[in-house]
C-alpha cells in the first residue's frame, strides 16, 4: 500500500488545494459580485494541480531544493517508481505510453460510437447533444495521444539511448510535463458529467464561449496539455544540444533524433499560441474579456491563433513517426539510410514551412481573398520536403535484404497510407477543390490517413521495435502479423470508404445525414468494427509477452543504434561504459563505419576521441 | 524493367478505371464545375504517384527479401545523386504545374468578385439552426425553416452572407453548387454563383444549403431545400410571394 502513497497524497493535495483556490475565488466575487461558478472552477483547479504536483512527488525530489532542504533522489528499480514523480526519462517514457495508450483505446470506443451512430441515417443510440460531445471527446483524446505517443513516450524513452546521453538535460522538467498529464485525463473524462462540450476539439468561439462547464474543462484540460508540451520541447532541444556522446557530430545523429529535434522546435514555439488561445477564451468566460465574441471581439482572429498551432501540430506527430519509420527501414533493410543528408534538410524545410500554411483550414472561413494565394502556394510547396521522405524510403528498401519483421511491416505501412493522405492533401490545399470538400467527410478520411494511417502506424512500428529494449522481452511475431494485417486492411477500408460521401455532399461532425449516404456510411461502419478487433489480438500480445515472453537480447535486430548496444532495459543512467561514436549508424555492408565504441568512464569529461575520416 | 511495366499497367488500369465512373453527378454551377473539373485533374495526377508507390512496394517486398533467418547486409549505397536530382525536379515541377493549374486559375475562377452585376443579391443570415433569407430589392424574404431557396437558372446569383450578432460561427454551403462560405457573426462574407442546371432538394439531395460548420445540438438539421428554376418561372414564384 506504501506504494500507492504519492498518489494518495497527490489526490489529498489536489482537494486541499482545490478548496482553496474555490476559496480565494468565492471571497472575491463576493465582493465584486460576479457569477462565481466558473472563476471557482479555475482558481480552484490551477491550486489543486500545484497541489496535486506537490503530493505526488515534486515537492519531495525538488520542491525543498528551493529552500536550501536537502531533496530525495529517485528510488532505484521496483514498479512503485512508475507511479510517482520520477525524473529518470525511461520511466517517464512507459509512464506516457500506458497513460496514452489508455487514453487512446478509451477514444476509440468512442469512435466505435460515434460509428455505430452513423450505421444509417437517423438518431439511433444518441441525442444530437451527445453525439456532439462523443465526437469532440473522441477528437481531442486522439490529438492528445498523438501529441504525445511518440514526443512524450518514445522519444522520451529511446532519445537519451540514442544520442548516448545519460538522461535528458532537465530531468526533473520532463517528469513534470508528464505528472501534469493526469489532470488533463481526469479533465476530459470529467466534463461530460459537466454538460460536456459539443464545439468539437477546434474549439471555435463564440460557440465555444457558450458552452456548459464541459466546455471550460476541456478548455483548462488543452491549456494544461500545452503546456506539457511545450516544458517537452524545450527539454529535447537542450538534451540534443547538449547530451550528445563525444562524437556524435550532427552528421551522424540517428534520423529519429533528427525527426525529434524538428518536432521539438514545434512543439516548443507553436504550442505556445493554442495555450494563448485557450487562455483568452476562457478569460472571456471568466471575466468577460471580449477577444473573439462579437460585438467588439473577431471571431476570425481565434481560427488564426488555433490553427497557427494546430497545423504545426501535425508535424510535432508525424515528424518522430517519419524518424521512426525511416530508422526502422534502414535496420530491416541492412542497408544505409538513402540520402540522409537530404532527409535531414527536408525536415527543416518541413518545420520551416509549417509555421506559413495555417490559413488553408480557412479557405471557406470568411478571410480575405488575398490570402487563399500565398496559403495555397505554400501549402502545396510543402509536398517537396515530404517526397524526400520517400524517396529515402524506397530507395533504402531497393536493392536491399529485407527482413520482413513486425516493425517493417507498419514502417512500410506508414510509407502507404501517408502516399494516400498526403495525396489527398492536395485537393485541400487547392483553394477550388477544397472550396467543395472543407468541412466534408473528405477532409475526416484525410487527416484519418495521415495521423492515424501515417502517425498511428508509425507508432505501432516504434513500440513492435523498441518492445525489447524497454520490457527486456520479446514480443510474439505471429500476433504481431495478424495485428498489421487486421489493422492495414479494416483502417484502408473504412476511411477509404469514408472519402466517398464527403466528395458527394456529406458534411463532417453531423449526427444525422441524408439518407443518400446511407451505404457507404454502412460499409465504414462495419470495416470500423473490424479495425476496432484488429486491437485485441495486440493488447494481448503486449501484456502477455511483457509479464512472460522470451527474454530478449540486448540487440535482437543487430541495429547499430546506440540504445542496443546496452542491456535490454537499459540500467539506470543508460550504460555501464559510456559510448564514443566513431561513424554513422547505417554502415551496413560497409566493416570500415563503426558507429560506437565503448569504454569510456562514466562522468569522465568529454575527451571526443579523434573521428576518422569526418 | 519489371517493376516499370507493372506500373505503367497498374496506372492505366487505374486511370480508366477512375475516369470511368462519374462519382459526382453534374454540378449545378460554373464554380461547380471548375471544381469537379479540378477534381478530376488532381486525380489524374494523383494516380500515377500512388500506383508507383504500390508498384515499388510490392515489388521490393516480393525481390528483395533475405531468405530464411540469414542476416546478410545489403550493398551499402548512401545516395544516388542523379535519383535524388531527378525526385526534386519532378516534384517541384509537379507542384508547380498545380499551383499554376488548377490553383491560381481556381481562384480567379471562383475567389474573384465578379465585374458584372449580379442578377440576384440574396442577403443570407444564419443562426441556430436555420437560414433566412432576403431577396435584395426584390421584397421577398423567407423567414421559415421550411421555405424552400428558390432561384434562377443561368444567372448570376449573389450571396451576402452573415450570422446573427449573438450567435455562433456557421458555415453556407449547397453541394450542388460546390461552393461554401462561413456565416461569421459581426462580418459579412460573399459567394458568387453561376447557376447552369435547374434542379429539386426532392430529385437531388445536394440542391440544399446545409450549415458545414459545427454549430451546437441541431447542427446536423441546419438546412434548407434548395430549388433551381427558369428566370421566367422564378419571376412568376417573386410575383406570387
Amino acid at each position: 500500500m506504501a506504494a500507492f502513497m504519492p498518489l494518495v497524497r497527490g489526490a489529498i493535495y489536489a482537494v486541499i488545494g482545490f478548496v482553496i483556490g474555490a476559496g480565494i475565488s468565492l471571497g472575491i466575487t463576493s465582493i465584486t459580485g460576479e457569477d462565481s461558478t466558473e472563476p471557482l472552477i479555475v482558481l480552484g483547479y490551477v491550486f489543486a494541480v500545484i497541489g496535486w504536483l506537490m503530493g505526488v512527488g515534486m515537492w519531495r525530489t525538488w520542491g525543498r531544493g528551493w529552500f536550501g532542504k536537502p531533496t530525495e533522489n529517485n528510488p532505484g528499480g521496483g514498479w512503485e517508481r512508475y507511479i510517482r514523480f520520477n525524473t529518470d526519462h525511461k520511466v517517464i517514457g512507459i509512464q506516457y505510453v500506458v497513460i496514452f495508450v489508455v487514453v487512446f483505446l478509451l477514444a476509440g470506443l468512442l469512435a466505435m460510437l460515434i460509428r455505430v451512430e452513423l450505421a444509417d441515417a437517423g438518431q439511433n443510440v444518441m441525442t444530437s447533444t451527445n453525439f456532439n460531445t462523443t465526437m469532440s471527446l473522441h477528437g481531442i483524446m486522439m490529438i492528445a495521444v498523438a501529441v504525445a505517443i511518440m514526443m512524450g513516450g518514445f522519444a522520451n524513452y529511446v532519445l537519451p539511448l540514442i544520442i548516448g546521453a545519460e538522461d535528458v538535460a532537465f530531468p526533473r522538467v520532463n517528469a513534470l510535463s508528464f505528472w501534469v498529464v493526469p489532470p488533463v485525463v481526469v479533465l476530459l473524462l470529467l466534463s461530460p458529467l459537466f454538460g460536456g462540450f459539443d464545439t468539437g476539439w477546434t474549439a471555435y468561439p463564440p460557440l465555444a464561449t457558450q458552452t456548459p462547464i464541459g466546455g471550460l474543462l476541456f478548455e483548462l484540460a488543452f491549456l494544461t496539455f500545452g503546456i506539457s508540451s511545450i516544458l517537452g520541447g524545450l527539454n529535447f532541444i537542450a538534451t540534443i544540444i547538449t547530451q550528445r556522446a563525444p562524437g556524435m557530430t550532427w552528421g551522424r545523429l540517428p534520423i529519429f533524433a533528427w525527426a525529434v529535434l524538428a518536432a521539438s522546435v514545434i512543439s516548443l514555439t507553436a504550442t505556445q499560441w493554442v495555450a494563448y488561445g485557450m487562455l483568452m477564451i476562457i478569460f472571456e468566460r471568466i471575466f468577460n474579456m471580449v477577444f473573439f465574441s462579437p460585438p467588439g471581439g473577431n471571431a476570425l482572429l481565434y481560427e488564426h491563433v488555433f490553427w497557427f498551432y494546430s497545423h504545426p501540430a501535425v508535424y510535432i506527430m508525424i515528424l518522430p513517426a517519419f524518424g521512426a519509420e525511416l530508422e526502422i527501414i534502414s535496420h530491416f533493410a541492412r542497408k544505409p539510410l538513402f540520402a540522409y543528408r537530404w532527409v535531414v534538410r527536408a525536415f527543416g524545410l518541413i518545420v520551416f514551412l509549417s509555421f506559413l500554411v495555417w490559413a488553408h483550414h480557412l479557405f471557406t472561413s470568411g478571410m480575405g481573398d488575398e490570402l487563399h494565394g500565398p496559403f495555397m502556394v505554400l501549402t502545396e510547396l510543402i509536398s517537396i520536403p515530404t517526397g524526400i521522405v520517400f524517396l529515402s524510403a524506397l530507395g533504402t528498401l531497393w536493392r536491399s535484404k529485407i527482413r520482413l519483421k513486425v516493425p517493417l511491416l507498419f514502417a512500410v505501412g506508414v510509407v502507404f497510407n501517408f502516399t494516400i493522405g498526403g495525396l489527398t492533401g492536395i485537393f485541400l490545399a487547392d483553394v477550388a477543390t477544397d472550396i467543395a470538400l472543407q468541412d466534408t467527410y473528405f477532409v475526416v478520411a484525410h487527416f484519418h490517413y495521415t495521423i492515424m494511417g501515417g502517425e498511428i502506424f508509425g507508432a505501432f512500428a516504434a513500440g513492435y521495435y523498441w518492445f525489447p529494449k524497454i520490457t527486456g522481452r520479446m514480443y510474439n511475431e505471429t500476433l504481431g502479423r495478424i495485428h498489421f494485417a487486421l489493422m492495414f486492411i479494416f483502417f484502408n477500408i473504412t476511411f477509404l470508404a469514408m472519402f466517398i460521401p464527403g466528395t458527394v455532399g456529406m458534411n463532417r461532425r453531423i449526427a444525422e445525414y441524408p439518407p443518400e449516404f446511407e451505404f457507404m456510411n454502412l460499409v465504414t461502419t462495419i470495416a470500423s468494427i473490424g479495425l476496432g478487433l484488429a486491437f485485441v489480438p495486440w493488447v494481448y500480445n503486449m501484456l502477455n509477452s511483457w509479464i512472460r515472453g522470451p527474454k530478449a537480447p540486448d540487440n535482437p535486430w543487430d541495429a547499430k543504434t546506440l540504445e542496443w548496444q546496452t542491456s535490454s532495459p537499459p540500467p539506470l543512467e543508460n550504460f555501464e561504459e559510456m559510448p564514443t561514436v566513431t561513424g554513422d549508424a547505417y554502415g551496413y555492408g560497409d566493416e570500415s563505419v563503426v558507429h560506437s565504441v565503448f569504454g569510456r568512464r562514466k562522468g569522465s569529461a568529454h575527451p571526443p576521441v579523434p573521428a576518422e575520416g569526418d | 524493367m519489371t517493376a516499370g511495366a507493372i506500373w505503367v499497367l497498374l496506372t492505366i488500369i487505374a486511370e480508366l478505371s477512375f475516369t470511368s465512373l462519374n462519382i459526382f453527378g453534374d454540378a449545378a454551377s460554373e464554380q461547380g464545375e471548375f471544381i469537379d473539373d479540378a477534381f478530376v485533374l488532381l486525380m489524374l495526377l494523383a494516380i500515377p504517384i500512388l500506383t508507383f508507390v504500390i508498384t515499388m512496394i510490392g515489388y521490393v517486398f516480393f525481390k528483395f527479401r533475405a531468405k530464411g533467418d540469414e542476416l546478410e547486409d545489403s550493398a551499402p549505397t548512401r545516395t544516388h545523386t542523379k535519383w535524388v536530382g531527378f525526385w526534386l525536379i519532378w516534384t517541384t515541377v509537379l507542384c508547380l504545374v498545380v499551383i499554376v493549374h488548377p490553383g491560381y486559375t481556381g481562384l480567379l475562377e471562383i475567389r474573384q468578385t465578379s465585374a458584372e452585376e449580379p442578377d440576384l443579391t440574396v442577403n443570407v443570415t444564419g443562426r441556430r439552426w436555420q437560414w433566412m433569407y432576403e431577396y435584395e430589392g426584390r421584397g421577398v424574404q423567407l423567414l421559415m425553416k421550411d421555405d424552400t431557396l428558390v432561384l434562377p437558372n443561368h444567372s448570376l446569383i449573389r450571396f451576402n452572407i452573415t450570422a446573427e450578432d449573438q450567435d455562433v460561427i456557421h458555415s453556407f454551403w449547397i453541394p450542388a453548387f460546390r461552393m461554401k462560405i462561413d456565416a461569421v457573426p459581426g462580418l459579412t462574407t460573399y459567394m458568387d454563383v453561376n447557376t447552369t442546371e435547374i434542379g429539386h432538394f426532392n430529385d437531388d439531395v445536394n440542391f440544399r444549403v446545409q450549415c458545414a460548420e459545427l454549430c451546437g445540438k441541431d447542427h446536423s438539421l441546419m438546412f434548407t431545400r434548395v430549388e433551381v428554376v427558369e428566370p421566367a418561372e422564378f419571376e412568376q414564384w417573386i410575383t406570387n410571394r
